[in-house]
């Protein structure tokens, strides 16, 4: 088996998704006895910044028009695209109020030089390209990612699970913050895989890992409006780290 | 069956005896609510609480795990690991032990199952009878009582536990506990003939079970179904915590750099969206709503078919785990066309 070609990149974030890979100590010299890794600066300013790829990992949203270019060379690269973290695969935190005014924004932070930045409205990946695979999580579970590696060396697509985190929760054995504290959990409508990190510490959870497959949102609205939650306040909380099942098409 | 009584002040005398059977775990409180869990000292055990979050079925059935690790020109190499821990699991009550029993069948039945046979061969069962709260409805179950699936089972007489020998297994115990166990008068008798007629007055939730295979017969096209998929958030909470809910995937785990893994099984539930999905992207069930109806003709009316009883023991975790407040009392009632739902 020949090694596969891999680039590592970053758009707009806080590098929080290279980083798991790079803490994956333990693992390092697996991945890089498995993997040519030709492209990945921040680990290496040692890199070829041309060659073919047979797979792109990307983090970040594309949140200015030279993240939009170098997210399009980068597909033109590689054979698979692989979005890395909620950032890239759903927007994130940089999306979440996207559609206000860009220019107001701008001047709000940096005054009269806010006219002259390169900001774009926030774009998760497979809105600008063709994206094959995704791993969410802010950051990514280090995990999912040396699974979905495994697996594509082994010529199968990544498996993971697509119900929200209440199962996981419930697997674990937690109290419900939701129905004995009644406390503003996104876990019905947020996609597993965390282990319930955040509920299994008492804390709700924020929906850092953007939506469950077929979320209802609808009716769970009806059920936090009925512990007196304001609509407004529930779906701003919801649309911190992805758009409401239902907001984009 | 032997029955023998057990003064209540030496019961944890008896925990200690017990222990020489294996790792004693017993329900214990976590921030109001319980757990099964393996107990460090006996003052923690909590015999009069409700309902644990997860049933029993957590220790012969876990959440997660390997059936066995693949080794590429080798085959393959069955886990092993932990299942020879002997577990005594003291204060199962009556509901949770037939809902073990309804697993063994599904496990031992048709397909056998070594390690979940294994765990549960390697696990004693103290039951303990209880009280029912606003979401038992056990009786309606027909699981408010056990006469097998337990090596003892106590009730509460007042000052001492009647208790009823189930197995070889736990004649030994008691008759490892010395003197401890006294023969039961026919006082203690009456004393639980008049408290197990007082339990029976004291549900508060009932479900009229029989003829209700039928009634899901006639009801497979009720609106009904697509009322529940507009609510259910498909969370699976239900599944998670049903003591007879056993669906689960299986999965290879490969490792990194090989061609080696192991194959993992974890608990899965018909309520998620790819449960019925299947290569090529066709999905069985794509409705929320198709889901849950799938969940309630399983329990009621597919476990009646295969095993002659429905697959639901009343032990009312459906209903306190819902985040949607879906209730199996109300959803019964609306098949059966009455008007004012069971009270709560």
């Amino acid at each position: 088996m020949s090694k596969p070609s891999v680039g590592i990149f970053g758009l707009t974030g806080c590098a929080g998704d290279q980083l798991v890979i790079l803490n994956c100590e333990d693992q390092l010299l697996d991945i890089a006895g498995a993997l040519n890794i030709r492209d990945f600066l921040m680990a290496s300013s040692d890199r070829d910044a041309g060659c073919d790829l047979d797979l792109a990992l990307v983090e970040g949203a594309v949140l200015t028009k030279r993240d939009e270019a170098a997210l399009k060379r980068i597909r033109r690269r590689s054979k698979l695209l692989m979005a890395l973290g909620t950032c890239a695969v759903w927007g994130g935190v940089a999306a979440m109020d996207r559609d206000a005014d860009r220019s107001k924004l701008l001047g709000e932070i940096y005054g009269d030089l806010g006219a002259g930045y390169d900001s774009v409205p926030a774009r998760a990946l497979r809105e600008v390209v063709q994206v094959d695979l995704n791993i969410t999580g802010c950051p990514i579970e280090k995990e999912q990612f040396l699974s979905a590696v495994a697996n594509l060396l082994n010529g199968d697509p990544p498996l993971f699970p697509s119900y929200p985190v209440c199962a996981e929760c419930k697997m674990r054995e937690n109290n419900c913050l939701l129905i004995e504290k009644s406390e503003l959990c996104c876990g019905p409508l947020t996609v597993a895989g965390c282990d319930a990190r955040c509920p299994g510490l008492g804390v709700p959870c924020v929906g850092c890992r953007g939506p469950a497959d077929d979320a209802n949102v609808a009716s769970a609205l009806a059920m936090f409006q009925g512990k007196s939650v304001p609509r407004e306040k529930i779906a701003a909380k919801l649309r911190t780290f992805a758009p409401m099942p239902g907001d984009r098409s | 069956m032997k029955i023998l009584k057990l003064p209540k002040e030496k019961l944890d005398f008896f925990a200690s005896v017990v222990q020489q059977f294996g790792e004693v775990h017993a329900p214990v409180e976590q921030d109001g609510k319980y757990v099964f869990q393996r107990l460090s000292r006996w003052s923690e055990a909590r015999l009069d609480y409700d309902r644990t979050i997860l049933p029993p079925k957590k220790y012969t059935l876990p959440p997660r795990e390997t059936l066995f690790q693949y080794r590429a020109g080798q085959g393959y190499l069955p886990s092993t690991e932990g299942l020879d821990k002997r577990i005594v699991l003291m204060g199962v009550h009556a509901c949770d032990v037939y809902g073990l029993n309804l697993l063994d069948q599904v496990f031992s039945g048709r397909y056998d199952d070594p390690p979940y046979q294994t765990r549960r061969k390697n696990m004693a069962i103290i039951g303990i009878d209880c009280r029912p709260d606003g979401s038992c409805f056990c009786r309606s179950m027909r699981a408010d009582f056990v006469d097998r699936g337990f090596d003892l089972f106590f009730y509460d007489i007042g000052d001492y536990y009647l208790t009823l020998v189930g197995t070889a297994l736990g004649d030994d115990m008691v008759l490892a506990t010395g003197p401890l166990f006294e023969k039961a008068s026919p006082e203690d008798i009456d004393e639980y003939k008049r408290r197990s007629s007082s339990k029976r007055q004291a549900f508060q939730l009932e479900v009229e079970i029989r003829d209700l295979p039928e009634i899901f017969e006639m009801e497979y096209q009720s609106g009904i179904w697509d009322e529940l998929g507009e609510k259910c958030l498909s969370c699976g909470s239900c599944s998670m915590v049903c003591p007879t809910c056993y669906c689960h995937d299986v999965a290879d785990d490969a490792q990194l750099g090989s061609r080696d893994g192991g194959r993992n099984r974890s608990w899965d539930s018909c309520l998620f969206a790819a449960h019925a999905a299947v290569a090529g992207g066709e999905n069985f069930r794509n409705s929320r709503a198709s889901r849950i109806k799938l969940r309630y003709y399983h329990k009621h009316r597919g476990f009646v078919a295969e095993y002659g009883r429905p697959g639901c023991v009343g032990c009312g975790r459906c209903i306190a785990a819902c985040p949607v407040e879906i209730h199996i009392g109300d959803v019964i009632a609306k098949l059966r066309g009455i008007q004012n739902a069971p009270s709560r």
